[in-house]
């Protein structure tokens, strides 16, 4: 961990974790570095601790034992009154969203800068360049459910780096959409992170991922199964649901996904 | 918490109170009420006590001289009550003068005084006492010690009416102690009851603002000041409709007093910390931190 806080290169790092609900445990002995700027992807089915793992990582939860590194902040020194600075420094999305029913696009936007007492001239200035970037300045005055499920993420996805977070952390940030949504809301992120945003995004959809050509960390029944920049598919596929590898790989062929957006980058 | 966030929080608690405008109106209605029966009491306490108090400064204690003590006895008797703690005045009553007094009391039956022969009634002083020294432990005392003196046939002053008016005011004030603490925790329960309903309504924009990095002080402060501003609002009710009884009152009472400002404003301010206390009791079963 030492090592880790003295090397600027790594923005978050996971040292021996476990997590036991009960006498399980949901996630065993992992270990991760995610480098400032990289692009990683969390791959593993669902219940393999993905959600768990980021709840850690955004301090939500906290390790059974081993510790997690966010930048200067070490899970086990971790008082309660620094979380919040914590938070800033990461920006968190979800499947659901989460986005306040009640209030506007640019409100939900706002509340993410005035929460870190960024003044009003500033949260204005800053919201609409944020919603220029996703591309829904002009529905800034409309609610939420107003807007389709892409728009929503969208706008989560803003919240979320509205405060310029070294790293994004997105957990199936693209499951409640369809194919192609999903492939503008993967080209976003994929933006954001050119801006020089660490992104970890968990999702159980290797298909969707595997052809982009980034780091891949497999999680399986709760420990590090493979972590590779180079993975080897075949093998991955087959522990991923060996009955299924047929199934899976003839949708394949329908997605337009693994095409070209794929070596985009 | 910077100036920013503090202009946020109080603009959110603005907010907050407008979503919820009917229930919080509602509960201010119901604390209002109950905190009505409260000042009420106090109200008849503080002109109770008036009352008592002003019967009290005219309380006189009267010590009868021995017959026969004579000119000098007498004016060193005089002196020496002057010097008493507590004795503001001493006044001389002759027995001539108690008579004129006694026959003017009698009114048309003053006939049956001529059928004495002598005056039967002793020299007086007549000591007023402090307004402070007007108290039956002091009083008596003070009659106690001089009763020991010489030349002192007897003292007297009007013990039972005073325990009478001091037995009151003592069951008015424990009344009021009772009354308060009931209605205080009423109205603490009430309020924690509304902010924890705002709390259960906002458990998604707390989990979201969590999430985005806001402290504790960020969320919690809205519900602070939703639970003091309730509070405040509710005693000012109160005291408002219990000045509009006052009013109506005076026609039939008209030296009725009212609670001083002084008063108002401290109850005011005691009634947005309870306010305050019951949304932080609240908060702390309903909001996980």
């Amino acid at each position: 961990m030492n090592e880790i806080q003295q090397n600027q290169r790594i923005i978050v790092g996971v040292y021996h974790l476990s997590k036991i609900f009960g006498k399980h445990f949901s996630l065993h002995d992992i270990n991760l570095q995610v480098a400032n700027g990289e692009f990683v992807f969390l791959v593993g089915r669902s219940g393999a601790g993905k959600s768990t793992l980021l709840r850690m990582i955004y301090m939500d939860d906290f390790p059974s034992s081993g510790q997690v590194v966010v930048g200067p902040h070490v899970s086990t020194r971790m008082k309660r009154s620094t979380i919040p600075e914590l938070r800033r420094k990461i920006g968190v999305v979800f499947q659901d969203f989460r986005l306040l029913e009640d209030q506007t696009v640019f409100e939900n936007v706002a509340l993410a800068l005035k929460v870190a007492g960024v003044g009003l001239g500033d949260v204005k200035h800053r919201v609409t360049d944020i919603l220029m970037r996703v591309g829904l300045y002009h529905k800034r005055y409309d609610f939420p459910r107003e807007l389709s499920g892409g728009e929503q993420q969208r706008i989560a996805i803003a919240r979320a780096v509205a405060n310029r977070p070294s790293v994004l952390l997105a957990d199936e940030p693209t499951g409640n959409l369809d194919p192609v949504v999903t492939r503008s809301i993967l080209e976003l992120l994929f933006k954001i992170n050119a801006g020089g945003t660490a992104v970890l995004m968990a999702t159980h959809d290797l298909d969707l991922v595997k052809s982009f050509g980034q780091r891949i960390i497999y999680l399986e029944d709760g420990h590090v199964a493979k972590d590779s920049d180079m993975i080897y598919m075949g093998d991955l596929r087959e522990r991923l649901d060996g009955s299924r590898v047929s199934e899976r790989a003839e949708r394949l062929e329908d997605r337009d996904i693994t095409g070209d957006g794929g070596t985009r980058r | 918490m910077n100036v920013n966030q503090l202009r946020y929080v109080i603009e959110e608690s603005g907010t907050m109170m407008r979503r919820r405008l009917g229930s919080n109106i509602l509960s201010v209605i119901i604390m209002g009420l109950s905190l009505l029966i409260l000042v009420g009491f106090l109200l008849i306490t503080i002109n109770v006590q008036a009352v008592i108090d002003k019967a009290s400064e005219e309380l006189r204690i009267y010590v009868y001289l021995e017959d026969g003590a004579g000119g000098a006895a007498s004016r060193d008797i005089q002196m020496k009550l002057l010097g008493l703690e507590g004795v503001e005045e001493v006044v001389f009553v002759s027995r001539e003068e108690a008579l004129t007094l006694f026959r003017r009391s009698l009114g048309d039956d003053k006939d049956m005084l001529d059928a004495l022969e002598s005056n039967p009634l002793p020299d007086a002083y007549r000591v007023k006492l402090k307004p402070e020294y007007i108290r039956t432990e002091t009083i008596k005392a003070i009659a106690s010690t001089v009763e020991k003196w010489k030349g002192i046939e007897e003292v007297r002053y009007g013990e039972q009416w005073l325990g009478r008016g001091e037995k009151l005011v003592r069951g008015f004030y424990v009344a009021d102690l009772v009354i308060g603490v009931i209605i205080f925790l009423s109205v603490v329960f009430v309020n924690a009851n509304t902010v924890r309903l705002t709390v259960l309504s906002r458990q998604k924009t707390i989990e979201v603002a969590k999430l985005v990095g806001a402290t504790n002080p960020y969320i919690r402060i809205p519900f602070l000041i939703e639970g003091a501003f309730q509070g405040a609002v509710a005693s000012m009710l109160a005291v408002g409709l219990l000045a509009i009884g006052h009013v109506f009152a005076r026609r039939y009472l008209p030296g009725l007093l009212f609670m001083r400002a002084d008063a108002v404003a401290g109850f005011v301010v005691l009634c947005a910390i309870l306010g305050a206390l019951g949304s932080y009791g609240a908060m702390r079963r309903f909001l996980r931190f």
